[in-house]
């Protein structure tokens, strides 16, 4: 069956991190794509069932979705630390680290 | 593997397919041909088609009827299929005959020019693709080659390469003719679903046509027949050259003169007829009203085509495109007559295949001696140059009058057919449908007029501008002459060509006909007959003012540049690029907030419209749901909170810390969830994460990007739309029971010291079950990680430290 609240609340996570994404300050994205990364582990924890137990103990929760998500989070680290590292080389080279300075004629 | 269908004696797989095979080995070794033998190069490809010529006669003289298959995609019901009857045979003929001689024309008219191991190649791999397309008997076989035949055919029109108006040409003829195939394709794919709804699926052209009534039903049923006629229609009109694609046609004589006389005359054009002749039993029921879709929508089109480009060949100023137009024209005639349900239609598109074939290619190999040997191709500053080719007038004047249909030519006959199912047609339905005759006698008319005018460029008056006019090599004059002799047997003895093939051909178009007809004599008074006199009459008549018809037509053409189909080609070609240039900006912003809006949306969207397309109810679950604790419930609620706070948050070091808040949250719920390893590596990632974080801000600008609200609102929205498609996506799924049988196992298996620990500690080395699934079972996935990890770090290092060695300034 369903967990209606933790639904609505990956829903928020989703919504802010497409909201954050959507902003001019790269650091900003850099936030948005995390939580995201964030959320989609959730989601994937969830998606195992919570009737189980700790995978020692017997009787555990879905162990695959586990395994999967902490290569996720793992690989998260990964994207979110190159991403903070581009958005400071990008300030190195530019100066900024407003998007709509950096890329297309503003508005 | 072979398996036939037949019923006098099936076709020989091996030497069915080796006709259709044998140009393309050809084609393979002419660059070698070329290297050793030169310019003569050309006469081992006539070899190669008078090999193919010989195949196809011995299976004529053989009586071969029937269609060979072999496996080609079973999966697809896709067979490779070769079906042999009569109209397959005469175009196998036109191909491979005619081939002989233009590759023998070409041996002569080629001499000096450049690229002759590309001219043979691709027109030997043409030769085999329209043999391909008049031996398929499947439709996708038929479509393969169809295609191939396209695109042959733009490589000779753009023989010339670097002269512009032949690229554009060549581009011109692939945009329509393959637009058009693609049309037919989907046609092709209608009648196979139409074949599967009441059995076996299929794509063999006779197993369909043996299923006609059914497949009929089946797509009338469902309203189909008549788009899926269109389809095929558009296909075959593309390419036999019907108004309005009859433009690419004249500027497609850009290529070499043997090159028009073989595609664009004898065999490529002819393919779209071929394609209305053998599927007219699929589409004209035996039984049929004498009006029905078919007849309105392929003798309109033949009719109307026949009529307009025959006006347009009479204000034709060159020779070429006087023939192109020409050939659009007499196309339009067996379309038409291939449209009539009367059985004289057919016999008179059969019959014209034939004659048009052979007086029309005899004209463009007359067209290329004059423009060869009197270096001019301009209709009004040629004449009489009977003194100067006494042989090549000699041929012009029969092929002309047997164009003009004059009796006792045999062009004479074919027009008497068609002019005989319009009248029938009329006579029987009444009505709007006397336009059948009345725009055929008036296409016919104009037919006679440039075709008199064509023979005139041989006799009156040489013009003194004219230079010096060479006698044609022998491997120029040899072929044109062979054709014209053939014009003059078909004069001499219809009957004989009827019985021996054009009779099958026929048959092949009808449903239910074992084929073969009688050519009347002209002896008695018949409706035809009065057709016949009144445009031989009319157009005596009016050939008195050519010059003025000629001057008239090509100046309101000028003046009202709309009338033409080239005008509109030409606006839709310029406006592809307009709309490109308009619409790239809005589209390539350069923002990444484009490229995400667009991204999110259009997933979100579309996920959203899968659920309501599906019907799928959203599952409300009771309180909390199962296995759900109010700690969890509580933690989740914060993680939510820190989220929101992390959008309104100040500052960059405010909006990380409260970034950590989320992820800690997170690092919780999966210690609640009974995820330990999860809440480890969770709660590592996360210092890091703030601590790589804090090392690098110190080092930014503190620029917040601050927004307007019409901004805010229009993200927020999205985000919203974005939020709540995940939250139903959750809902949706979670709701599902999924095939846990690998959790299962593994759970099964898991825990320690119970009695299943020696079990995971036999398989994997390990009491955690994630952690043995990780480095054990998916151990080369888990390597993948760590070496994207590293690869991560690398690059890590590179940016920061690297920045001085690099090429930046």
């Amino acid at each position: 069956m369903t967990q209606a609240l933790l639904a609505l609340a990956l829903g928020t996570l989703f919504a802010v991190g497409t909201f954050l994404v959507l902003r001019r300050d790269v650091v900003r994205v850099v936030w948005g794509v995390a939580i995201v990364g964030q959320g989609a582990n959730a989601y994937l924890v969830t998606m195992g069932g919570f009737e189980g137990a700790a995978p020692v103990s017997g009787g555990t929760t879905d162990p695959l979705v586990q395994a999967l998500v902490l290569t996720a989070i793992v690989i998260g680290f990964g994207t979110t630390a190159l991403a903070l590292v581009l958005t400071y080389r990008v300030h190195e080279e530019n100066g900024t680290i407003d998007l709509e300075e950096l890329g297309g004629t503003g508005e | 593997m072979a398996l036939s269908v037949g019923c006098v004696v099936a076709p020989p797989l091996s030497q069915t397919a080796a006709v259709v095979a044998l140009p393309f080995v050809g084609a393979l070794l002419v660059p070698l041909a070329v290297r050793v033998a030169a310019e003569r190069a050309g006469y081992a490809a006539a070899a190669v088609a008078l090999v193919c010529l010989g195949l196809v006669t011995d299976l004529w003289r053989r009586g071969v009827h029937g269609t060979v298959s072999a496996e080609w995609i079973p999966t697809l019901d896709v067979a490779f299929a070769l079906h042999v009857d009569g109209l397959a045979l005469l175009i196998s003929f036109l191909a491979s005959g005619v081939g002989v001689l233009v590759f023998t024309y070409s041996a002569g008219y080629m001499h000096g020019e450049p690229g002759l191991a590309k001219y043979y190649a691709v027109l030997l791999a043409f030769m085999g693709s329209m043999l391909g397309v008049a031996l398929a008997g499947d439709l996708v076989a038929l479509f393969v080659f169809w295609e191939l035949t396209s695109i042959t055919s733009f490589l000779l029109i753009g023989h010339y390469s670097d002269r512009d108006s032949s690229v554009r040409a060549a581009r011109k003829s692939l945009v329509i003719t393959v637009a058009g195939g693609l049309f037919m394709l989907v046609g092709f794919l209608l009648l196979a679903w139409a074949a599967g709804q009441g059995g076996e699926p299929t794509y063999v052209i006779a197993a369909l046509v043996d299923r006609a009534p059914e497949l009929r039903a089946t797509l009338g049923d469902v309203g189909l027949f008549v788009p899926t006629l269109l389809l095929v229609a558009v296909g075959a009109a593309t390419k036999s050259a019907q108004v309005p694609a009859h433009i690419w046609l004249p500027d497609a004589m850009e290529a070499p003169t043997p090159v028009s006389a073989f595609l664009h005359s004898a065999t490529m054009v002819k393919a779209g007829v071929y394609l209305v002749g053998r599927l007219r039993p699929l589409f004209l029921p035996a039984e049929a009203s004498l009006v029905g879709a078919w007849t309105l929508v392929l003798a309109a089109l033949g009719l109307l085509t026949m009529t307009v480009c025959a006006v347009l060949a009479v204000q034709a100023t060159d020779v070429k495109e006087l023939l192109a137009y020409s050939t659009a024209s007499h196309l339009g005639l067996i379309v038409a007559g291939f449209g009539f349900a009367e059985a004289a239609g057919a016999e008179a598109g059969a019959f014209h295949v034939l004659n048009h074939a052979a007086f029309k290619a005899a004209l463009f190999l007359v067209a290329g001696i004059v423009a060869h040997e009197a270096g001019t191709r301009r209709i009004a500053e040629l004449s009489g140059l009977r003194h100067d080719l006494p042989i090549t007038a000699a041929v012009a004047t029969v092929a002309c009058l047997s164009m003009a249909g004059l009796p006792p030519f045999a062009g004479f006959y074919s027009k008497e057919f068609l002019f005989d199912a319009a009248y029938e047609t009329a006579h029987a339905v009444g009505g709007a449908a006397w336009l059948f005759p009345v725009v055929a006698v008036v296409g016919s008319v104009f037919t006679f007029l440039y075709s008199i005018r064509f023979a005139a460029l041989f006799y009156g008056d040489r013009p003194d501008a004219l230079g010096t006019v060479h006698s044609p090599p022998a491997a120029m004059l040899a072929p044109a002459v062979l054709l014209g002799g053939l014009v003059l047997a078909v004069t001499a003895a219809p009957q004989a060509f009827v019985d021996g093939l054009i009779g099958s051909t026929y048959g092949a178009t009808v449903p239910g006909e074992a084929g073969g007809f009688s050519v009347p004599a002209p002896t008695k008074l018949s409706p035809p007959l009065v057709m016949s006199a009144i445009t031989i009459a009319a157009g005596a008549v009016s050939y008195r003012g050519y010059g003025r018809l000629h001057d008239g037509l090509g100046g309101l053409l000028a003046a009202r540049p709309a009338l033409r189909a080239n005008y509109w080609y030409d606006g839709a070609m310029a406006s592809l690029p307009w709309l490109s240039i308009r619409t790239t900006p809005a589209v390539q912003t350069g923002l990444l907030r484009s490229y995400a809006s667009m991204a999110v949306g259009a997933t979100a969207v579309l996920a959203l419209a899968g659920y309501v397309a599906a019907g799928v109810a959203l599952p409300v679950p009771p309180g909390l749901g199962p296995g759900v604790t109010a700690a969890m419930a509580v933690v989740a609620v914060v993680a939510a909170v820190a989220a929101v706070a992390v959008v309104r948050a100040p500052s960059h070091v405010a909006g990380v810390l409260t970034l950590s808040i989320l992820g800690s949250m997170l690092a919780v719920l999966y210690v609640l969830v009974d995820a330990p390893d999860l809440a480890l590596t969770q709660l590592v990632v996360e210092t890091l994460v703030l601590v790589l974080f804090l090392l690098v801000l110190h080092r930014l600008p503190a620029f917040y990007g601050e927004i307007g609200t019409a901004r805010a609102v229009r993200d927020g929205a999205l985000s919203l739309v974005v939020g709540a498609t995940v939250a139903a996506t959750v809902l949706v799924t979670t709701a599902a029971d999924p095939n846990d049988v690998l959790a299962t196992t593994l759970s099964e298996r898991a825990g320690l010291p119970a009695e299943h620990g020696p079990v995971l500690v036999d398989w994997g080395g390990g009491g955690n079950v994630v952690n043995v699934v990780l480095v054990d079972f998916r151990g080369i996935d888990t390597l993948g990680e760590i070496t994207v990890v590293a690869v991560a770090a690398l690059a890590v290092l590179t940016l920061i430290r690297m920045r001085d060695r690099g090429e930046t300034p």
